[in-house]
């Protein structure tokens, strides 16, 4: 166990030690937060609440709602974004072989590749939360934090397996990534980032729900803008639950099986 | 017990198709034979060193004994472990010098590099600073360990290579051309630091890959040359060289040019 602590801790240092060297990103990532922030802030100026909203379910708010959209969608876009891109960067300088010829399995590598990124992003998700809050008005009533830390940690479970399997394309394909375009794209449009999925068409609502970012928005969002009750979240929290049992082991099976045939064919380290 | 014992080894590497192939006949399997039925044995403590042209199959031999590629055919014992059947354990015996020194973290110290590849192993925070200290006196990069990678010259990158792979001890030492692109100093040290250091005073196993032949002649207890995917020849540089009635250059060029 402190083998692994230690192990999961050199991966966190070395990352942050490699970002950390890059300040200037460091800081615009920051900066960008607040950009993004202030703009929805003024076009949530435009929608004004009205009686029987689709915003609602939501507190009737939209500043909050798409607040709570853009702050946890940034969560999808590391995992999905960033364990590709460390897994790419360490075949094109060869550190990949380095690290597996060491004696550390293949779910602490994943999972030490992420930490960092994870970690920042969970930051910079707080960081949208609290400037929302605080300079920018929105309303927050009691947290059911039981609820929000479940969904969130089924939600991360759901998006690193989505970030396993964009990693296993890039293992044996190199480029061409199709779970980057289905859960970015698509996530962004039908997941209810921007707006709730009430308003989209019945026939094209039903891939809505075969999206976990879908019941992840709508989980924090009870726990966070409404105070919904555990029970009320439940349904979510079922939904996430099914999702990271399905995916999480089948990512690292597969990640196993890209692996195999990377060292089968002798790409590792190609490019 | 012998160091690492090979038997009929082969390896073929699929061929990528280009989109013509891919159109019409997207199922035929297509590939290149890297390795050719390898039968090889090495002996404990001794500087091996495999010898042949570029693309003999000198790095995929060293990949597979790495753990780094998968045979076709063949088995592989290290130190008295099955390489298929055992990987695990056959890392804790090993210690693999990468030829390309890009495999490290330019913005990250010499010392943080080693850090992070000692964590990995599995070495105790608490015996890491020392560890890491003894291999860096080991090649001589004491002085350096605070200083970024990216400032390292060609030759303190392949000795911090060849200190990541010293970490855990190993008994046995891969090296894929390790004195490649090295200034003849440089090179020089490095060749008397794996024959001097590592095998006479610390009884490793350095299973070395080369195609200088003066290096070989140099430094090895035992040369086999590989071409084409195979050994043609094997033996310490007295016998090939019939007791120097021969030039080793000539021993190389027979067997190569007879593959």
């Amino acid at each position: 166990m402190n083998t692994l602590i230690q192990k999961l801790f050199a991966f966190l240092k070395r990352d942050f030690l490699e970002e950390a060297s890059y300040k200037f990103s460091f800081v615009t990532s920051f900066v960008g937060i607040f950009l993004s922030s202030a703009t929805f802030f003024f076009i949530s100026k435009l929608i004004s609440p009205n009686s029987d909203s689709v915003l609602d379910p939501y507190g009737g708010d939209y500043f909050s709602f798409v607040i709570i959209g853009i702050a946890f969608s940034g969560l999808l876009a590391m995992f999905q974004e960033r364990l590709p891109a460390v897994i790419r960067q360490a075949q094109i300088t060869g550190t990949l072989e380095a690290i597996l010829v060491s004696r550390t399995s293949i779910p602490v590598i994943l999972f030490g590749s992420s930490l960092y990124y994870f970690l920042f992003s969970v930051v910079s998700t707080v960081f949208h939360l609290v400037l929302a809050v605080i300079v920018f008005g929105m309303q927050v009533e009691q947290i059911n934090w039981l609820g929000a830390l479940a969904t969130f940690f089924l939600t991360a479970v759901c998006f690193l397996s989505i970030g396993i399997l964009s990693a296993c394309f890039i293992l044996v394909y190199k480029k061409g990534n199709p779970f980057s375009w289905i859960y970015g794209s698509v996530s962004g449009l039908l997941g209810g980032v921007f707006f709730p999925i009430k308003v989209l068409p019945g026939w094209i609502k039903w891939i809505s729900y075969l999206l976990p970012i879908t019941y992840s928005l709508e989980g924090l969002r009870k726990s966070i803008i409404t105070s919904s009750s555990f029970s009320e979240i439940l349904p979510s929290i079922l939904a996430l639950s099914v999702f990271a049992g399905i995916f999480f082991p089948l990512s690292l099976y597969t990640f196993r099986l890209a692996l195999k045939k990377a060292k089968k064919d002798g790409t590792l380290t190609h490019y | 017990m012998k160091a690492i014992q090979i038997e009929k080894l082969k390896k073929v590497y699929p061929v990528v198709k280009g989109y013509r192939e891919l159109l019409f006949h997207p199922f035929r399997r297509k590939g290149i034979t890297a390795l050719r039925g390898i039968d090889l044995e090495v002996e404990p403590s001794q500087c091996f060193c495999l010898m042949g042209p570029n693309g003999a199959g000198k790095t995929t031999l060293i990949k597979i004994l790495s753990t780094l590629v998968l045979p076709d055919e063949g088995n592989v014992i290290i130190n008295g472990h099955d390489l298929k059947i055992n990987t695990d354990e056959v890392k804790k015996h090993i210690g693999f010098a990468l030829s390309e020194e890009r495999s490290f973290y330019w913005r990250l110290t010499g010392l943080q590099n080693l850090d992070f590849f000692a964590a990995l192993n599995g070495i105790p925070l608490s015996h890491r600073r020392e560890k890491i200290q003894e291999v860096l006196n080991l090649v001589g990069l004491e002085n350096a360990a605070e200083r970024r990678f990216n400032t390292y010259s060609t030759g303190m990158r392949q000795m911090m290579a060849i200190a990541r792979a010293l970490l855990t001890d190993p008994d046995i030492l891969f090296v894929d051309e390790p004195t490649r692109s090295l200034d003849p100093v440089a090179a020089q040290n490095i060749r008397n630091f794996l024959r001097k250091d590592m095998v006479e005073n610390h009884k490793k196993t350095v299973f070395w890959a080369t195609h200088d032949l003066s290096e070989a002649q140099e430094f090895a207890h035992t040369i086999a040359v590989i071409a084409q995917g195979q050994i043609r020849d094997k033996g310490s540089v007295s016998d090939l060289t019939e007791q120097g009635k021969i030039s080793l250059q000539k021993v190389y060029k027979k067997a190569v040019e007879e593959s």
